[in-house]
C-alpha cells in the first residue's frame, strides 16, 4: 500500500513508521503481545495426550495459533486510547490454539505412532522442537487406558517418549467436565431418532451421573471437579454385545455387528409381550404393549431352529436393544437412589449409532416414566484422552469458558466418522489432491455425497473415501467432532440483556423446509464464489485448482449437514455461513472479494464529496431521514443474494444506489423512525442529550459503507456522540472487515473535516506533520471515530462471543446500529440489548421478507428499540 | 426312608387310584406348569406317623371331627413347546375331570380349570379342542403372589438362603413378612412389590431371565434342554469368556474403587479374539458366563428396585432358579455386592409353581382365608379347602427336575 505523501494527512501502513507515537507504542508492546504468557510453556509438553483403549487410540492435541490479531497501528492506536489492552490480556491463562481430536484403532497403533511422528507431537512443546533435541528423551505424554500400559514400550521405543498414565476414572470425568463447561450445545438428547441440543448451566451442573460405556458399564457420580465415585455399573457392556455378537454372527468388526443391527428385526429372536399373551393382547394392567420385550432371546426358545437359521441382522438387534436397555435401566435406578437429575452417557459402545441412543433413551424414559432424560455428548469417544490431557498442570485450560471456544469442520469432516487412516496430510496441497481423487473415485456421485466408510475426524490425513452407493453408514447419525479453536480473547457481548437466553439465530434451521431453502440457495451461490475466489487470486492454474477443491469440499459440507443436520452440532443459520468462509479460507483464498470491494469503495468515495453537500444542504429532520434512507438503500449492494448480483449486470454501483434510493418510500415494511428521530432529535423544543458512544456494526464495502453508514456515523460525532465502527476481523463476502475501514475513513476524511478530526482524534490517522498537529491542538479535542474488530469472519454476528476490543468499548456505548441482513435480520433480529438499538436492513430475499416481516424482496426494516 | 421315593411325581404317577380334586395350570412362554391334588388314602396313615406331634396352628385338632383327605399337592412341568406332553399327561391322568363335581354328565357343562400364565391365552382354543375344558383365566400377577404369600405364611421352610454352598432356611415371621420384592424369573423377570394378600405391584423388571439364558444358551451351545444347559453351566469357567477386571488391570485389583480382579468387567468380553470361532469355546463355559451374566444382572437390579421401595426382603422365584445352586449362589453374591452386604437374597422351595399355587388357591381363596383366620373348616361341598399346619416338605436333591408333591391333608366335602 502506497503512502499518499502528498497529503498532510498520512494515511498509516502496516509497516512501522518512524513516527511521534512510537515510544508510545512501543510501552504498550508488551501488553498487546504477551506471546509468552506461561513462560515456561515451552519446556511443557501439555500439547499431547492419548488414551489407548481396546479398540481404539484417542489423540488429543493443542496446537499453537499463528497470532492473527491485526498489526495494524491504527488499532493500537484505538486500543489505546481505550485503554482496553491493559487487564485484560494479562488474565489469559494461555494463548489462543487449537485442541484437535483424532482416533486410531488399537490395532494399527503404526499409524498413530507415524502421525504423532510427522506433526512433531512427541517433540514437546511448540518451540522445543526448534531447539535442543535432546530434551525428548525426557519427553513424557499424559495418557490413560489400558493400553498405556501396554504399549509403553512401544512408545519408547519408536518415539522416544515414556508415557505417564494417569487414572482412568479422573480423566473421564475431568474430560465430561470440561466438555459440560466449556463447549456450547456439548450434550444432547436423542429420542426416536432426533437430536437436541441441550445447553446446560455450569453453575448447575453438578451433581450427575456419567455413565461410561466400553467393554463394561461403569457409573460415576461426579460431584465436582476431582469430585467423583464409581457408585454402580453392570458387566454386561460393549464388551458383552462384541463378544456374544462375534459368537453369534460371522462379524468381523464391532461396527460391522453394528451396522447388521440397523436391518434387524428382534421380533424373530425377542419373546415379546404379545408372544405369551397371544398377538396383538397388550397386558394393559403392568403397562406393557404387545410389542413389548418380555425375554430377549426368548423366542429362541420356542422354536427348534439351528442358530444358522437366524438372521444375523435379528440377533444384532436383539442383543443391541438387551444391552441398551438394561444399562438405562440400570443407569435410572442409580441416578434415582442417588438424586441425580441427569445423566450422561458416553463410550465407545454408542459410538453415535443412532438405535443404540435411542434404545438407552427409551429405557431411562420408560423406567423414569417420563421424568429423566438420557443425555449424550458429542465428544463422548474422547473423554478419557482430554482428562489426560487436563491432567498436565499447565495446561491453563481450567479457567476457559464457553465463549473462547469456536469449533470449526476442516474439509474432511463430511467425510469421516472418527477413525483415521493413512499418513497425514502436511499441506494445501496433498489436501487437494486429496479432494480431487475423491471425486474421481466417486464417479457415480456427482456431488461428493459423504455415503462412504469412516475415514478421519477430519485433521490430518484421510482414506481415500469409497461410494458405497445408497448403503447407509452405521455411523451416518453420528456427529462429527471439529477442532476446538482457543481463542482466549473472545467475550461475551456487554450488552446483550440476557446472555443466557440469547439465541442468535432468527432462522430456525430445524425446520427441514427452512433447511432445503438454505442449502439450495447456497449451493446455487457457489459457482459464483468460486468464480471470485480464482478472479481474486488473479485466476492462476493454481487458484483455478484451489477454487474447484474448495468447491467440492464446500458441497460436501452441505451434504453431509442435509444427511445428518446435527452432524456438526447445533446447526444455526450463521454457523452455516461463517463455514463457507472457513472453508474458503482453508484453501488459502484469503479475501475473494478484494477487488470488488476495492473498486466499490473507489466508485462511492468519488460521490461521497457531492454526497455531503447535498445531505449539509438540508434541514436537522430531513437530513436524519436522508441519512437512515441512505443507509437502508445503500445495503442493497450485497454479495451474497442472488438478486443483488443479477442487479450489478444492470448497471454502475451509483446508478443503482441512485435508484435503490428513489425507490424509498415510507412507510417502511418495519418503520420505527419516528420513534428514533424522536430519541435523537426530540419534540418540539425539548432537546435530548446525545447518545455518549454508538457502535456502528457495518455491513458491506462500497455504497454500503461508504455513502451509508459513513454519512451517519458524520452525523453522530457532529452531534457529539462517539462512534466506533465495528467491522469484521476476516473477510466474508463483500463485507467490509475492520482492517479495511480506517483506509476508507482516511480517503473520506480528505472530504470532510468533521471525519478527519474524529479520525485524528480516535487514532485512526496519524499526523506526521508538524504542521497539522499544530493546527489539531488548536481545537478543543474532538469527539473520536475509531475502529474496532469484532472477532469474527462471518456475515452474521454472534454476540456471545465477540473480541475483547469491542466488549471494551460496548462498556461505554448507549447506542448500538446493527445493519445488514446477517447481523440484523439473519441474526439478532430479536435480540435485546441494554442499550438504545437500531437494526436497519433491506431485505434482498424474497423468502425471508415473507417470514420474517410478511413482506417482499427489497422491503425495508428500520427496527428501534429504546434501552432494556 | 429316602424321601424322593416316597414323594416324586414319578410315584405320584402311578397313583393312579388317587382321586383327583383339583387342578390349577401356569402356562408360561417356555414351561407349562401343573398343580393338582391326588387322595391318597393310604397315606392319611403315613402321614400320621411321620408327624406325629402336629404344632402350632392347631388346625388338625380342631378339625379331627372333620373329613379329613389327605393326600398330595402334586407339581408337575412341561415344557410349553411340547403342550402335547403335558395335555397327554392330563388326559392320561384324568385330571381334567376332578375339577368338575359333575363327571357324570360332562357334556351338559363345560368343565373349567384355572389357570394362568400367557399361555392361558394362547392355548385356550387347544386345550377346548383337545380336553373339552375351558381355562379360567387366572390374572398372572394375582397368581404369583398369592401363591408365594400362601407358601411363605404357610409352609415351614419355604424360604432359605443361599451362599457358597450354604443352604439357610429362613423362618419367617408372617406378621412381618411383608412388604417384600417379589422376583419371578420366568422367560422374562418380573419384580413386584408385595404389601398383603391380593395388595402388590408390578414395579420393576427386566426382560433379561431365564428365556435369555435358555434362548442364548441354546444358540451357543448344542444344548437339548434348559437342564441340560444348566448342567453344563456347573461344570465351566466363565475366565475364558468373560473379561475381568484383573483382565483389564493386569491382574492387579482396581482397589480404588473396590473391584477385586476376578470381579467380572465385561461379560463375553474376551470372546471378541480375531482367531477364535464358537467352536473354541467350551460350552461349558459358555453356559457359565451366561449364568453369570444373567443372575448377577437380575440380583443387581432387584436389589436397587427393593432400595428404591425400601423393602427389606428379597425373593427369588421362577423356573429359571430351579434351585440350582450356582444360579441361587451368583443371585445371591450379586444382591450381596450391590447391597455391601446389607441384603441377602432369598429363595422358595417351590419356586417355578408360585403362579400354578396361587392359580389353585384362586378356586377357593375365600375358603382358605377363612381356614387360616378363623381356624375352621368350610364345608361348602361344591368347593375344595384345605389346610396344612405343617405340610412336610421333602428334602430333595438338586438335581430333581421339578416334578414332586407335597403331602398334605385337606378337608373336604
Amino acid at each position: 500500500m502506497a503512502t499518499k505523501g502528498t497529503n498532510s494527512i498520512h494515511r498509516s501502513s502496516s509497516r512501522p513508521l518512524l513516527d511521534l507515537s512510537k515510544a508510545e507504542i512501543q510501552g504498550n508492546v508488551e501488553e498487546k503481545y504477551p506471546t509468552i504468557l506461561l513462560p515456561n510453556q515451552s519446556d511443557d509438553l501439555s500439547h499431547l495426550a492419548l488414551d489407548i483403549g481396546g479398540s481404539l487410540i484417542k489423540l488429543v492435541y493443542f496446537s499453537r495459533h499463528e497470532d492473527q490479531s491485526t498489526n495494524d497501528k491504527r488499532m493500537k492506536r484505538v486500543k489505546d486510547k481505550l485503554g482496553i489492552l491493559n487487564g485484560n490480556r494479562r488474565s489469559y491463562p494461555i494463548l489462543g490454539g487449537r485442541l484437535h481430536f483424532v482416533k486410531f484403532e488399537t490395532n494399527k497403533i503404526n499409524e498413530c505412532l507415524e502421525f504423532i511422528y510427522s506433526k512433531k507431537l512427541h517433540c514437546g512443546g511448540w518451540e522445543s522442537h526448534h531447539a535442543d533435541s535432546t530434551n525428548n528423551e525426557n519427553a513424557v505424554i499424559k495418557a490413560t487406558g489400558g493400553g498405556a500400559y501396554k504399549f509403553a514400550d512401544l512408545f519408547k521405543e519408536r518415539l522416544g517418549i515414556s508415557l505417564d498414565k494417569e487414572d482412568e476414572m479422573d480423566c473421564l470425568v475431568a474430560g465430561a467436565n470440561f466438555l459440560l463447561k466449556a463447549v456450547r450445545h456439548e450434550a444432547y438428547t436423542h429420542m426416536e431418532g432426533q437430536k437436541e441440543f441441550v445447553q446446560i448451566d455450569p453453575n448447575d451442573l453438578f451433581p450427575y451421573l456419567l455413565v461410561n460405556i466400553g467393554s463394561g458399564v461403569s457409573m460415576i457420580k461426579v460431584d465436582g471437579d476431582g469430585k467423583f465415585e464409581r457408585v454402580s455399573g453392570t458387566n454386561v457392556g460393549g464388551g458383552t454385545y462384541w463378544g456374544l455378537g462375534r459368537l453369534l454372527t460371522n462379524c468381523s468388526s464391532f461396527d460391522e455387528l453394528l451396522e447388521l443391527s440397523q436391518k434387524g428385526d428382534n421380533r424373530t429372536t425377542d419373546m415379546l409381550v404379545g408372544d405369551i399373551y397371544g398377538t396383538d393382547r397388550d397386558y394393559p394392567k403392568i403397562g406393557l404393549s404387545a410389542s413389548t420385550i418380555a425375554s430377549s432371546f426368548g423366542k429362541a426358545t420356542l422354536e427348534n431352529k439351528e442358530l444358522e437359521e437366524y438372521r444375523p441382522e435379528d440377533i444384532s438387534l436383539s442383543l443391541l436393544r438387551m444391552i441398551s436397555y438394561n444399562i438405562g435401566q440400570i443407569s435410572y435406578l442409580n441416578a434415582l437412589r442417588f438424586g441425580l437429575k441427569r445423566i450422561f452417557f458416553g463410550g465407545f459402545f454408542i459410538r453415535g449409532h443412532a438405535y443404540t441412543m435411542d434404545a438407552i433413551s427409551f429405557a431411562v424414559h420408560y423406567w423414569s416414566k417420563g421424568t429423566a432424560q438420557a443425555m449424550f455428548l458429542r465428544h463422548e469417544g474422547f473423554l478419557g484422552a482430554l482428562g489426560a490431557f487436563m491432567s498436565y498442570e499447565k495446561h491453563g485450560l481450567d479457567d476457559l469458558m464457553v465463549h473462547q471456544f469456536v469449533e470449526r469442520f476442516p474439509m474432511g469432516a463430511p467425510y469421516t466418522g472418527g477413525k483415521i487412516h493413512g499418513p497425514p496430510l502436511r499441506n494445501l496441497n496433498e489436501k487437494i489432491s486429496w479432494m480431487e481423487k475423491f471425486l474421481q473415485k466417486g464417479t457415480e456421485i456427482t456431488a461428493p455425497v459423504p455415503m462412504t466408510p469412516p475415514g478421519t475426524t477430519g485433521l490430518g490425513g484421510f482414506e481415500v473415501p469409497l461410494s458405497k452407493g445408497s448403503t447407509l453408514r452405521s455411523d451416518a447419525s453420528a456427529l462429527n467432532v471439529g477442532v476446538l479453536h482457543l481463542i482466549p480473547t473472545l467475550e461475551v457481548f456487554p450488552l446483550l440483556v440476557d446472555p443466557k437466553m440469547y439465541e442468535p439465530n432468527t432462522v430456525d434451521l430445524s425446520d427441514h423446509s427452512e433447511l432445503e431453502y438454505w442449502f439450495k440457495i447456497l449451493s446455487e451461490h457457489l459457482p459464483d464464489l468460486v468464480d471470485k475466489a480464482v478472479a481474486s487470486e488473479g485466476g492462476t492454474d493454481d487458484a483455478k485448482r484451489r477454487g474447484d477443491a474448495f468447491g467440492r469440499a464446500f458441497s460436501a459440507h452441505l451434504a453431509r449437514l442435509m444427511e445428518e443436520p446435527a452432524a456438526y452440532g447445533k446447526l444455526g443459520l450463521a454457523k452455516l455461513l461463517e463455514m463457507r468462509e472457513e472453508c474458503l479460507r482453508e484453501f488459502q483464498f484469503v479475501d475473494a472479494y478484494i477487488s470488488i470491494k476495492q473498486r466499490e469503495n473507489e466508485a462511492s468515495l468519488a460521490v461521497f464529496h457531492d454526497l455531503l453537500m447535498e445531505l449539509d444542504s438540508l434541514d436537522e429532520e430531513t437530513r436524519l431521514l436522508t441519512l437512515i434512507e441512505g443507509v437502508l438503500a445503500a445495503n442493497i449492494f450485497d454479495w451474497g443474494s442472488r438478486a443483488c448480483v443479477d442487479l450489478y449486470h444492470k448497471g454502475t454501483i451509483i446508478e443503482i444506489y441512485r435508484m435503490s434510493r428513489n425507490k424509498m418510500q415510507r412507510p417502511w415494511r418495519v418503520d420505527d423512525f419516528d420513534a428514533f428521530k424522536e430519541r435523537m432529535l426530540g419534540s418540539g423544543d425539548k432537546k435530548p442529550l446525545p447518545h455518549r458512544r454508538a457502535l456502528l456494526f457495518v455491513d458491506n464495502s462500497g455504497a454500503d459503507i461508504v455513502l451509508g453508514m459513513l454519512p451517519l456515523a458524520r452525523e453522530l460525532l457532529r452531534r457529539g456522540t462517539e462512534v466506533v465502527l465495528v467491522g469484521n476481523s476476516l473477510p466474508a463476502l463483500n463485507d467490509v472487515t475492520a482492517m479495511e475501514l480506517p483506509d476508507i475513513v482516511a480517503e473520506a476524511a480528505k472530504h470532510c473535516g468533521i471525519l478527519r478530526r474524529a479520525a485524528e482524534s480516535g487514532g485512526l490517522l496519524v499526523d506526521a506533520m508538524t504542521n497539522t498537529s499544530d493546527s489539531s491542538k488548536e481545537n478543543s479535542p474532538s469527539i473520536p471515530l475509531m475502529v474496532v474488530e469484532n472477532g469474527c469472519g462471518s456475515p452474521c454476528i454472534d454476540f456471545r462471543q465477540v473480541s475483547s476490543e469491542l466488549a471494551a468499548v460496548a462498556k461505554d456505548a448507549d447506542l448500538i446500529i446493527l445493519e445488514g441482513m446477517g447481523r440484523a435480520l439473519h441474526t439478532n433480529l430479536y435480540a435485546q440489548f441494554k442499550c438504545d438499538a437500531l437494526k436497519l436492513a433491506m431485505v434482498k430475499n424474497q423468502r425471508l421478507a415473507e417470514k420474517l416481516v410478511k413482506g417482499n424482496i427489497y422491503d425495508c426494516v428500520c427496527k428501534y428499540e429504546p434501552a432494556h | 426312608m429316602d424321601p424322593r421315593k416316597a414323594e416324586t411325581g414319578k410315584k405320584s404317577d402311578q397313583i393312579q387310584s388317587g382321586h383327583v380334586y383339583h387342578l390349577a395350570l401356569d402356562i408360561g412362554g417356555s414351561l407349562a406348569k401343573l398343580v393338582y391334588f391326588t387322595k391318597n388314602d393310604e397315606h392319611v396313615v403315613d402321614s400320621e406317623k411321620k408327624n406325629p406331634p402336629k404344632k402350632a396352628l392347631g388346625i388338625s385338632n380342631s378339625n379331627r371331627n372333620s373329613p379329613v383327605l389327605n393326600g398330595r399337592l402334586n407339581f408337575k412341568k412341561f415344557e410349553t413347546s411340547k403342550i402335547n406332553d403335558c395335555l397327554e399327561f392330563i388326559k392320561s391322568m384324568k385330571l381334567h375331570l376332578g375339577g368338575c363335581q359333575q363327571p357324570e354328565n360332562p357334556g351338559s357343562q363345560t368343565i373349567t380349570i384355572k389357570a394362568t400364565g400367557g399361555g392361558a391365552y394362547k392355548y385356550a382354543d387347544l386345550f377346548k379342542e383337545k380336553l373339552g375344558v375351558s381355562l379360567d383365566k387366572e390374572d398372572e400377577m394375582d397368581c404369583l403372589v398369592a401363591g408365594a404369600n400362601f407358601l411363605l405364611e404357610t409352609i415351614h421352610q419355604e424360604a432359605f438362603t443361599y451362599m457358597g454352598d450354604q443352604k439357610q432356611f429362613v423362618c419367617i415371621d408372617k406378621n412381618d413378612l411383608y412388604p417384600y420384592l417379589l422376583v419371578n424369573i420366568g422367560s422374562g423377570v418380573g419384580m413386584i412389590k408385595v404389601e398383603g394378600d391380593g395388595k402388590f405391584e408390578r414395579v420393576s423388571g427386566t426382560s433379561i431371565g431365564g428365556g435369555t439364558f435358555w434362548g442364548l444358551g441354546k444358540l451357543l451351545t448344542k444344548c437339548k434342554s434348559f437342564d441340560e444347559l444348566l448342567d453344563l453351566s456347573y461344570r465351566g469357567n466363565n475366565r475364558a469368556v468373560d473379561m475381568l477386571v484383573g483382565d483389564i488391570y493386569g491382574g492387579m485389583d482396581y482397589s480404588k474403587i473396590g473391584l477385586s480382579s476376578t470381579t467380572i468387567a465385561s461379560s463375553f468380553g474376551r470372546a471378541i479374539s480375531e482367531n477364535k470361532e464358537r467352536e473354541d469355546y467350551k460350552p461349558e463355559d459358555i453356559a457359565r458366563s451366561l449364568l453369570r451374566m444373567i443372575s448377577n444382572n437380575i440380583g443387581q437390579i432387584s436389589y436397587l428396585t427393593a432400595l428404591r421401595f425400601g423393602l427389606k426382603r428379597i425373593f427369588f422365584g421362577g423356573f429359571f432358579i430351579r434351585r440350582h445352586p450356582f444360579t441361587m449362589d451368583t443371585l445371591s453374591v450379586a444382591v450381596n455386592f450391590w447391597s455391601k452386604g446389607e441384603a441377602k437374597a432369598m429363595f422358595l422351595q417351590h419356586e417355578g409353581f408360585l403362579g400354578a399355587v396361587g392359580a389353585f388357591m384362586s378356586s377357593d381363596k375365600h375358603g382358605l382365608k377363612e381356614l387360616l383366620a378363623n381356624q375352621k373348616v368350610e364345608r361348602t361341598p361344591s368347593k375344595l379347602s384345605f389346610s396344612m399346619d405343617q405340610i412336610q416338605v421333602p428334602q430333595k436333591d438338586w438335581e430333581l427336575n421339578g416334578d414332586e408333591s407335597i403331602e398334605c391333608s385337606v378337608y373336604g366335602a
